[in-house]
């Protein structure tokens, strides 16, 4: 119980099959999400995060299991948790021959605020998101960034304690999901909201979450800090060649192994030599640089590499992020998505 | 059920706002029944100039006897498209939103049946303007036409509703037209809209009967044509009884489809 009442989310043991088709998307998935914290599922189309999110929220009845949100279950008391929670779908869910400021009004009507209200929070997002001077322009005229800014916008407008964004940079190019990250973290930052978003791009979730979870087939394979996942699956790795003879260098290798944090030292292919590092390989370089001057040896050059989360999710799923294959209405919706953005 | 009426207006603003400012469709519903006037008109003006026909019409201008008919029709195939909004609010993740949103979920589709009455009545006054200038003389004057508004609102929401809970079932927009064209000419045709039932053969009156059109045009056509009658009440109350059956109908297969 004092787990329930201390975490922002608290799933346990969800698992929902569809009535219509009988898949199960999701299967047996627990987990806590933090207060102030942002959590990711990462995972490939279909691995059932949207699924998880929607019943969190209540738009899917889940056919087994408990969620509590801010310590209320909400299967119980659907209506306490309300105003607790924001969403924002994968779709950009607006309507584009309105202006933003009228969707953003009806939204705050539909959450049952006052004009007074709806006026000062609406303006105070607006201008958070930098779209109050375009509040009156129709949404045809938007861009897809400009879209996924005001649908976050529009979340926040009766001040949700949780946010959950579904896939919330999806079809956007580089720069634009690098802003839309900054807009999520400064939410975070400023106003220490927690949030839960579904991601299948690995450097978002790298980029912005606190800890991850890797959900493949309606199941959480890893959760943890990305930081953790990533070493989980091997230290850093540094790749060197040297300006000397065999004999020497094997006698440097040797020193190197007594070296504090190496793992292990390794002769690869067209005198390349490798080097893992226990941890923070990063400050193991001055080191490798240090014995080497002691002992003569020449470096001709040295190269670190860090495991990604690619790494990792290909470690735990065995195949790197796919394009699954969702349901008819899904890759519908997505087409939808995806002409809407890139007009 | 506390903010039913109010969350059911602001479903209703939505529509309202952007039908409104589509200026070309606003531009159709008004030369769309001019033409029908005209055409029709001037091409049936030869049978009533014959007495025996003019007869059964029960008027000398098939204009007059025609114009009921055209504001049943014109608002017929506007409000039975009103389902489309549900399918593509569904395909742009608004649906969701307002799934998410905590307002009383009935006020979904009944924000949209409201929002098709009202576009009903502003067509139904726009017909009405067209006919008086084409000679149209309503028997019943100001308080019939009034009472013509809301027969045409409440036929509106009726086949709004209809629309909405097949368009809560059926998820693409093609599947959804081809089921409303087949269901509005025989809902057209198969009333006396356009022919007095006095001249159709007797299988086509008993489907006459059942049509709930039917129960709108007589009402209609007595204001404009002969004048105040007790039918007229009586006629009123079916289309008024329809509509709470409608209602009760498009909230159940809504909220049921909507809840996986």
């Amino acid at each position: 119980m004092s787990e329930i009442a201390n975490e922002a989310i608290v799933v346990e043991n969800l698992r929902k099959v569809y009535s219509s088709n009988g898949v199960e998307a999701v299967k047996n998935v627990s987990f806590s999400v933090h207060y102030g914290e942002i959590f990711g599922f990462l995972g490939p189309n279909g691995a059932g995060k949207s699924t998880t999110i929607k019943t969190i929220i209540g738009l899917l009845r889940p056919t087994d299991g408990k969620i509590y949100l801010d310590g209320v279950d909400v299967l119980k008391h659907p209506n306490r948790v309300r105003m607790v929670k924001g969403y924002s779908s994968q779709e950009s869910s607006l309507d584009d021959r309105l202006t933003a400021y009228e969707n953003i009004f009806l939204q705050g009507k539909f959450f049952h605020l006052s004009n007074e209200k709806i006026e000062k929070r609406s303006k105070e997002v607006l201008e958070m998101f930098g779209l109050w001077e375009r509040r009156k322009d129709l949404i045809e005229s938007y861009s897809g960034g400009m879209m996924k800014r005001l649908d976050i916008a529009e979340a926040l407008i009766h001040r949700p304690k949780i946010l959950f964004l579904d896939e919330p940079t999806l079809g956007l190019d580089i720069q634009t999901r690098h802003s839309i990250w900054n807009y999520i973290k400064k939410l975070r930052e400023e106003h220490g909201m927690t949030i839960f978003l579904t991601t299948h791009y690995l450097e978002e979730a790298d980029e912005l979450c606190d800890r991850v979870g890797i959900i493949d087939n309606g199941k959480i394979l890893a959760l943890d800090k990305p930081g953790v996942l990533k070493s989980q699956i091997g230290g850093d790795l540094i790749t060197m060649t040297f300006g000397n003879e065999k004999e020497k260098v094997n006698a440097f290798l040797e020193k190197l192994k007594t070296v504090k944090d190496v793992k292990s030292v390794n002769a690869l292919d067209n005198n390349v030599y490798s080097l893992v590092a226990e941890k923070n390989g990063d400050q193991l370089i001055p080191k490798v640089f240090s014995v080497a001057e002691k002992e003569g040896i020449s470096i001709e050059s040295i190269r670190l590499k860090r495991p990604t989360l690619d790494d990792v999710y290909l470690t735990y799923t065995g195949k790197t992020i796919r394009e699954a294959e969702g349901s008819r209405e899904e890759a519908a919706q997505q087409r939808v998505t995806m002409r809407r953005i890139r007009r | 059920m506390k903010y039913l009426l109010e969350d059911t207006y602001y479903v209703a603003l939505r529509e309202l706002k952007k039908y409104f400012r589509q200026k070309t469709r606003l531009l159709m519903t008004l030369i769309q029944p001019f033409i029908w006037l005209t055409l029709m008109g001037n091409m049936m003006t030869g049978l009533t100039n014959n007495p025996i026909a003019a007869n059964f019409l029960g008027t000398g201008n098939y204009l007059t006897f025609m114009t009921p008919g055209i504001i049943l029709m014109t608002i017929m195939f506007t409000s039975i498209f009103s389902g489309m909004s549900i399918v593509w609010d569904r395909r742009i993740g608004y649906l969701d939103k307002l799934l998410a949103a905590p307002i009383n979920r009935a006020a979904i589709p009944f924000g949209k049946m409201l929002s098709a009455a009202i576009q009903g009545v502003i067509q139904a006054g726009i017909i009405v303007v067209i006919a008086v200038i084409l000679g149209v003389r309503f028997q019943t004057g100001i308080l019939g036409i009034l009472v013509i508004f809301i027969i045409a609102m409440m036929v509106a929401f009726i086949l709004g509703g209809i629309s909405l809970a097949l368009a809560a079932k059926i998820k693409t927009i093609e599947t959804l037209m081809a089921i409303v064209n087949m269901l509005t000419m025989p809902l057209m045709f198969a009333s006396n809209a356009l022919f007095p039932t006095n001249v159709m053969p007797s299988w086509l009156k008993a489907i006459v009967k059942i049509n709930p059109i039917t129960y709108a045009i007589n009402p209609m056509r007595s204001l404009t044509v002969t004048g105040w009658s007790s039918s007229i009440i009586a006629n009123i109350l079916i289309i008024f009884a329809i509509d709470i059956l409608v209602m009760l109908w498009t909230n159940w297969v809504f909220v049921n489809a909507v809840s996986e």
